[in-house]
């Protein structure tokens, strides 16, 4: 499944490259000391009359050899920038996601053990403005408030998080075998560990997928208006600059972990079950 | 009760602010490009209900025709994802087997893929110094054909269930035709989900575009739209100078939280 994706992936990227307009115009050609044989040789030894699958043949292969292609805006191979850029953003990435899920499962707990109206309310009026700002805003919050990046993901990722979690929990503490417990005298804590996690545990496994993916995608404006170089700025720029060989390439590798973030959920859910 | 109140405040709040936007031309004092070039960052005053930003063009008409521009084009988006949904969800839902698995395998990669990376990988294949109406249709235009991938889940498990459903066996029992079967039993049943997403995808596509414009890379200057005028609050000073700058948000957050208000619950829809 993973490698299927990532062909398929990588060949559509490949074929909206390829036939991009502007696609493989030099500065380099434009220099008229070259003839015209020069400028059909360079354009050869960077396969650029290929078609499209000889292309991407050529990029797959490159891809193996841990050879990206390079970037046609920072004249840099792909590859060394990823390396550079990329622990930045998993380390925003994790950070927030992890602090979202801690304060989003707390509440969502409280909200289903102690069931008052004031933490129902309150929750569902703070969540309700959260999920209404533009991850581009809470960006700019942050810059106010020189919040890190990490807690403006998370600021993005928990009201959906929440309303989810809240949902699944109720659900959960709504079935009549935890009325069952209840009625003997069981804990709360027991309840919660005992029967409801279990039973909301395939879920949950798939939410955190699900959240990891939403993650980077909230990175891209966040990183890009906290100015933190990571992937997420590197995809902005790389957007505003038409550089696609490198947008693609983050593309893919965004895509390559989200799907396999779901994967792992899939396998943990089945070994949990 | 109390719910059903709720959704009728909602309702008549979004309404009053689209027709606001509808009507712009008439309501705004100014057009939203001309400049006061002797009053840049104004504060609010009789002239100026919001103040002006700072090239000196009002806000209160920027935001009167930025609200047009998000809130018509917004639906326009999600009409468009939604028909996607459905036409490709109802016909997998439908039609089982192999084309079913090729639509669900396509829906699957869809998903997989970080909306906001794709949107800005194909804004990059676009030229980028285009006019500013092209921006807007773009821009929308890359919503609703991206957006559709969530909505097509929900539709294609509704068409599943109705197609296995006793009334539906009743009825092809019974000599009725495909078309027949379609137009009068399965499309007024598919109706609710079918609202349903169009105005889940609404307030979605609402905030995409506000991130992407604030990324310079949605709807283009001098063109106003709810996104290109929250950039006004990069500016710290401009903001604390005159608080009324935020009003772009405000209303941004009021109209997604009325969508959330009558949106119909899980329950409803079920």
């Amino acid at each position: 499944m993973l490698v299927v994706v990532c062909l398929l992936g990588g060949l559509l990227g490949a074929s909206l490259v390829r036939f991009s307009p502007g696609y493989g115009v030099d500065e380099l050609e434009l220099d008229f000391r070259l003839s015209r044989a020069s400028v059909e040789a360079i354009r050869n030894s960077r396969h650029l009359n290929d078609g499209l699958l000889s292309y991407y043949g050529h990029y797959l292969v490159g891809a193996v050899h841990g050879d990206l292609g390079s970037s046609q805006w920072l004249q840099r191979p792909i590859s060394s920038l990823i390396k550079e850029r990329f622990p930045v953003t998993a380390r925003s990435v994790l950070t927030g996601v992890s602090e979202a899920w801690f304060v989003a499962l707390a509440l969502a707990i409280a909200g289903v053990f102690f069931r008052g109206l004031y933490i129902d309310i309150s929750t569902t009026l703070i969540t309700g403005v959260f999920i209404a700002l533009p991850a581009a805003v809470v960006a700019i919050f942050a810059v106010y408030l020189r919040a890190p990046v990490s807690g403006a993901i998370a600021v993005v990722i928990f009201p959906k998080l929440f309303r989810y979690l809240r949902n699944l929990l109720n659900h959960a503490y709504s079935q009549p075998y935890i009325l069952a417990a209840r009625a003997r005298g069981i804990s709360p804590a027991k309840i919660l560990l005992r029967h409801i996690l279990p039973l909301a545990s395939p879920a949950l496994f798939a939410l955190l997928g699900v959240s990891l993916a939403v993650a980077f995608g909230a990175a891209i404006p966040i990183e890009a208006l906290c100015d933190s170089p990571g992937v997420g700025q590197l995809a902005w720029q790389a957007a505003l600059n038409r550089d696609l060989p490198l947008i693609m390439n983050l593309t893919l590798l965004v895509t390559l972990i989200t799907v396999a973030a779901n994967m792992l959920a899939n396998i943990a859910q089945e070994r949990a079950l | 009760m109390n719910a059903r109140k709720l959704r009728v405040i909602s309702a008549a709040v979004l309404c009053a602010i689209f027709f606001v936007g509808l009507f712009a031309g008439a309501v705004s004092p100014y057009p939203y490009a001309k400049q006061f070039r002797e009053r840049p960052n104004a504060t609010p005053s009789s002239l100026h209900l919001l103040g002006t930003d700072s090239l000196g063009r009002d806000l209160f008409a920027r935001l009167i025709y930025g609200t047009r521009v998000s809130l018509l084009l917004a639906p326009a988006a999600a009409l468009l994802a939604t028909l996607l949904a459905g036409i490709f969800g109802g016909f997998a839902g439908l039609a089982g087997g192999w084309s079913e698995k090729l639509i669900l395998a396509a829906t699957d990669l869809s998903m997989a893929l970080p909306l906001l990376f794709v949107l800005l990988a194909l804004r990059a294949l676009l030229p980028l110094n285009i006019s500013p109406i092209l921006s807007v249709t773009i821009t929308f235009t890359m919503l609703g054909l991206l957006g559709w991938p969530s909505s097509l889940r929900v539709v294609w498990a509704a068409t599943k269930n109705l197609r296995n459903s006793d009334f539906l066996l009743l009825a092809r029992a019974t000599g009725c035709s495909r078309w027949r079967v379609i137009v009068r039993h399965l499309l007024p049943n598919l109706r609710p989900v079918l609202f349903a997403q169009f105005w889940i995808s609404i307030p979605v596509f609402v905030l995409t575009e506000a991130t992407l414009s604030m990324l310079g890379l949605g709807v283009i200057e001098p063109l106003p739209s709810w996104g290109n005028l929250l950039r006004g609050l990069e500016d710290i000073s401009a903001v604390s100078a005159n608080p009324w700058r935020l009003t772009p948000l405000v209303l941004l957050i009021l109209v997604v939280i009325c969508f959330q208000f009558i949106l119909p619950s899980q329950e409803e829809i079920a």
